[in-house]
């Protein structure tokens, strides 16, 4: 995942590597997305989660598109 | 290996990463734990295997456990009077996200090469316009982590 300082860079990016657009996200969003995804990255207790786990932290972040899918 | 002892080297290899902003050698992990060298090399792909972290190819290093990379990147992330390296933009929010403390970020933008710079303060983001672009699908995450 990489940074952009715009729209306009992104979009030079994505002619010069010739790769598709993925999902875009904004600084709010990949901090809301993070503090979820690694709050308890730390404990002990963590040993993974599931793609079921995954995708709940994805609907409830409003992550619905194709691209949080697995299948 | 006993289950519990495998995730207990997991736990130390993240609290190592956090205290020192590297990981620790598989010889670290033979003495802190009473194992021999083998016994420690395979904790570790035990624990590559399952994803908890991820080995360089053909070694024993630590390449990233997610947040955090075992190499220099060009995603810094300065918290607790130290500098961590994260594996990707969104990883260097995942430092201060797992560490829980404030942090200043220090990335560049792909396409131009612009500084980034952004402040996490009390758990939260100072706004930005910059972007954040994620290439490969969920579902392709795993095929391919390195280049995702």
């Amino acid at each position: 995942m990489l940074f952009f300082q715009s729209e306009e860079t992104l979009h030079e990016w994505l002619v010069a590597q010739r790769a598709p657009r993925g999902a875009v996200l904004s600084v709010p969003q990949l901090w809301e997305l993070s503090q979820r995804w690694y709050e308890d990255r730390m404990s002990p207790q963590y040993h993974g989660r599931t793609i079921e786990q995954a995708q709940k932290i994805f609907k409830e972040l409003r992550l619905t598109s194709e691209f949080w899918q697995t299948v | 290996m006993d289950e519990n002892l495998i995730w207990e080297i997991r736990a130390f290899v993240y609290r190592h990463f956090a205290e020192t902003t590297c990981p620790p050698h598989v010889d670290e992990i033979a003495a802190r734990f009473a194992l021999t060298h083998e016994q420690a090399v395979s904790a570790y792909e035990e624990l590559h295997q399952r994803h908890a972290f991820f080995l360089k190819p053909d070694t024993h290093d630590i390449l990233m456990a997610n947040p955090f990379s075992g190499v220099e990147t060009p995603f810094k992330v300065y918290a607790n009077d130290k500098t961590y390296f994260a594996n990707c933009a969104w990883d260097s929010f995942g430092i201060p996200a797992a560490l829980h403390v404030d942090a200043e970020v220090e990335a560049a933008c792909a396409q131009s090469g612009e500084p980034i710079r952004l402040s996490v303060a009390d758990q939260q983001i100072h706004d930005s316009d910059a972007l954040v672009h994620f290439l490969l699908p969920f579902r392709d995450w795993y095929k391919d982590l390195a280049f995702t």
